[in-house]
């Protein structure tokens, strides 16, 4: 009981430990799985990251030469940055903030790059 | 006659605002002593407006009649209070508006309803004794039951009730539904009940009765205050500090259950008071 | 007061899970009781065989958020007994580390839960503000705060660096001094004893007759524990169960306060006896044939039970969880007692509906 009201009071006397969290963000560590991004420039559409995604995340066009990765399947597992060929996928310790609404990326070479 | 209607009325229009106020500081210190940011102040106003504007619901008629006497009878004593009225008829309609809001608990067919209305009764077994005895104790002091005559005394109802005052703790505890006590309601935790007695309200009526726990909070804190009434603001001071030992205990107390609760008032609070008055009794006796 | 039928669940405000006892009291004494589960059934076992092994990893991770990481764990285990794969040993030990972490966190959030069962939310407050740093050291080392994702099959796919071994070391040190500040109050308070000591009394002969497992069973006075068995590095890193003969709510809280210390000297010795080298290999061909894996997870004894067919999908995948073993002992703990202790009752055996029903 004595222990609890010492608890109680330096509580009351410091700052609190929680924080206004879409006011204030907290620093994420450098290896945080926030969200993927895939480098167009790279890509070569191999469909190795589609293959590999447990979550089916992505569609790889080989032919069209498009990718449409959908953020919203993806689990941020890192198995498509492992399985992919060129490194053409990235990691960023941001999270992804919400929505009203569900969409798609819908990713294309750009013209003249590594993908033609 | 006019004086007394401008207190009715002022204490029909302040007294919510102030129990939110305090409602809302509750929960700030509340939070802060659990290393929380906690809600704005304004917060239980929110609430309230927010409940307000919700589709009017309710299971029956009886419900909201219930609601309704309660919340009248407790602007009653409340305003009987402020107009320095008895001390016994004040007790009693607090009594009979829990009683009404009891009724209110049984009026729906939700089994934790029910439980709550229960345990709300026995809550009013432990603590009513305790008011009864403090009322008492203030005749036994001052010769009479009228807050008013409280006003002549020379030296605070704290120096000759400590006793008292403390049982008066109790059932704070108890009427502002704070842990070890927060039986009926859970107010906080609301875990063993769901919400207890006030499970099967929502929307208007579910503000109207928090609205009617602010009016209770302020009456509450008033009977402490009534302690010490020269100078007032001391009184008043008293009762914020008992408002401030109320939400400690309920930071460092895990809820108990009923029959600890009666086991606890019974023998604790009534007995405290037994010996004060009894001391004063006898004081008075030997004096004259 | 005649008898009152109230469901407890599936949405009850002390429970987030979706548990559904349907309670006859009489004078708020519990006097007959029917469960039933199945709100959150996710046919995870049947996705399990339409994708492929690999993937599996981060689909039973999704059984339980957790304990997800020792799901992982017993995933891998048996795919890897089935594929002939030694992983490296510090792998081992870094499975270790992440077990008893996971199990630390586990167990403070068991314990903020259970005081909050009791209405004593300050110290629930407490107790999940010293599991908050526990998650930021998850953030840290695996990337993710619940779902760790750090466990491969082949071994440990985020090996740890010099400077995160020292900031893990430093975190549970911290937390040991936290937990020194606030055990004290689960342990000793009077209000706290007045509400678990001599509730849900569960004997040793009954704990064994109704199959209970975990810290339900140590606090039974059974010294069972499978870590015992010496999976991942326990055998090298010595380890005996924590025991408890008391049987009831009391002595379940405190076999978990002593394991979270258990826990952190765990994770603390796994980390200073870090061997180099490696932390995973590469893995080649298909799983085939059964294995069966038992894991202690933070709610006890986990089994797995694995059959491949030489392709790459598995053709069965059966997960028992601990807490579908201790509500036997729940229903065999409930009748008889006080309705305020229904709460506490049902959160000692911290159920995990998810985990369960999967
Ligand atoms: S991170 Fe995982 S889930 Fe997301 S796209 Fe890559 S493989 Fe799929
Ligand atoms: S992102 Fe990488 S793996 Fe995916 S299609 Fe492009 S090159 Fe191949």
């Amino acid at each position: 009981m004595a222990k609890m009201i010492s608890t109680v009071m330096s509580n009351l006397t410091h700052c609190p430990k929680t924080r206004l969290y879409p006011l204030e963000e907290r620093q994420l560590p450098p290896g945080t799985r926030g969200q993927i991004e895939f480098d167009m420039t790279k890509c070569i559409f191999c469909s190795l990251c589609a293959k590999r995604c447990p979550a089916d995340a992505i569609t790889v066009d080989r032919k069209g030469k498009t990718l449409v990765f959908n953020p919203f399947r993806c689990i941020i597992c890192e198995s498509c940055l492992e399985g992919c060929p060129k490194d053409a996928i990235s990691l960023f310790s941001h999270w992804r903030a919400p929505v009203t609404a569900l969409y798609e990326q819908k990713y294309q070479p750009e013209p003249g790059q590594a993908g033609d | 006659m006019v004086k007394a209607l401008m207190v009715v009325l002022l204490v029909v229009i302040m007294a919510p605002l102030l129990g939110g106020l305090l409602t809302g500081i509750d929960r700030v210190l509340t939070a802060r002593m659990q290393g929380r940011v906690g809600p704005p102040v304004l917060q239980p106003f929110y609430d309230v407006l927010k409940l307000l504007g919700k589709e009017a619901l309710a299971a029956n008629r009886r419900q909201v009649a219930w609601a309704l006497g309660y919340l009248v009878l407790i602007i009653a004593s409340l305003a009987l209070f402020c107009l320095g009225g008895d001390l016994l008829i004040i007790v009693f309609t607090m009594a009979f508006a829990a009683g009404s809001f009891v009724l209110g608990g049984f009026s729906v067919r939700s089994p934790y309803s029910h439980i709550g209305s229960q345990r709300e009764l026995l809550q009013m077994l432990a603590y009513e004794p305790v008011l009864i005895l403090l009322a008492l104790g203030v005749y036994l002091q001052t010769g009479s039951f009228m807050v008013k005559d409280l006003f002549h005394q020379s030296q605070p109802l704290l120096a000759s009730m400590p006793l008292v005052f403390i049982a008066l703790l109790i059932v704070l505890t108890i009427k502002i539904r704070k842990s070890p006590f927060d039986l009926a309601t859970s107010h906080h935790g609301h875990q063993e009940l769901v919400k207890g007695i006030t499970t099967e309200y929502s929307g208007p009526y579910l503000a109207l009765i928090e609205v009617t726990h602010w009016y209770e909070l302020v009456l509450l804190l008033g009977l402490a205050a009534m302690f010490w009434t020269h100078p007032l603001g001391a009184g008043i001071l008293l009762a914020l500090a008992a408002f401030f030992i109320e939400m400690v205990i309920d930071n460092i107390c895990a809820r108990l259950t009923w029959n600890w609760m009666i086991k606890f008032t019974w023998t604790g609070g009534i007995i405290l008071c037994l010996i004060n008055l009894g001391v004063i009794w006898v004081l008075r006796a030997g004096g004259v | 007061m005649g008898r009152i039928t109230a469901p407890f669940g599936p949405q009850h405000p002390v429970l987030p899970e979706p548990l559904h006892l349907n309670i006859t009291y009489e004078d708020e004494k519990v006097v007959g009781l029917s469960p039933a589960i199945g709100y959150v059934h996710r046919g995870l076992e049947k996705t399990a065989e339409k994708k492929e092994y690999p993937e599996n990893v981060f689909l039973v991770e999704r059984v339980c958020g957790i304990c997800s990481f020792m799901h992982a764990m017993t995933y891998c285990m048996g795919i890897e007994e089935l594929m002939g794969i030694e992983i490296p040993p510090r792998a081992q030990y870094l499975r270790v580390f992440y077990s008893e972490i996971s199990r630390l966190h586990s167990h403070l959030l068991w314990l903020g839960l259970f005081a909050d069962a009791f209405g004593f939310e300050n110290l629930f407050m407490q107790y999940w503000a010293a599991r908050e740093k526990i998650l930021d050291l998850m953030e840290l080392t695996g990337g993710q705060r619940v779902i760790l994702s750090s466990c491969a099959i082949g071994g440990i796919r985020r090996d740890l660096n010099a400077e995160q071994i020292d900031t893990a070391q430093g975190v549970l040190m911290q937390t040991e001094e936290e937990l020194k500040r606030i055990n004290p109050v689960m342990l000793n308070a009077y209000t706290v004893k007045q509400r678990t000591v001599g509730k849900g009394m569960l004997s040793r002969e009954d704990a064994l007759l109704y199959g209970a497992v975990g810290p339900m069973l140590r606090a039974s006075g059974v010294a069972q524990d499978l870590r015992q068995t010496g999976y991942a590095a326990y055998r090298e890193l010595g380890f005996a169960p924590v025991v408890e003969t008391d049987g009831d709510s009391y002595a379940r809280a405190l076999v978990r306060v002593r394991e979270t210390c258990q826990s952190i000297e765990l994770a603390r010795k796994a980390l200073e006896r870090l061997p180099e080298g490696e932390a995973a290999v590469k893995v080649k061909g298909n799983p085939d044939g059964e294995t069966m894996q038992r894991v202690e997870q933070p709610r006890g004894e986990l089994l797995y039970y694995i059959k491949g067919n030489g392709s790459k999908n598995l053709e069965r995948l059966r997960i028992r969880t601990p807490t579908f073993a201790n509500i036997p002992s729940l229903l065999k703990m409930l009748p008889g007692c006080e309705m305020a202790d229904v709460p506490v009752i049902v959160l000692s055996i911290d159920p995990c509906i998810s985990c369960t029903e999967r």
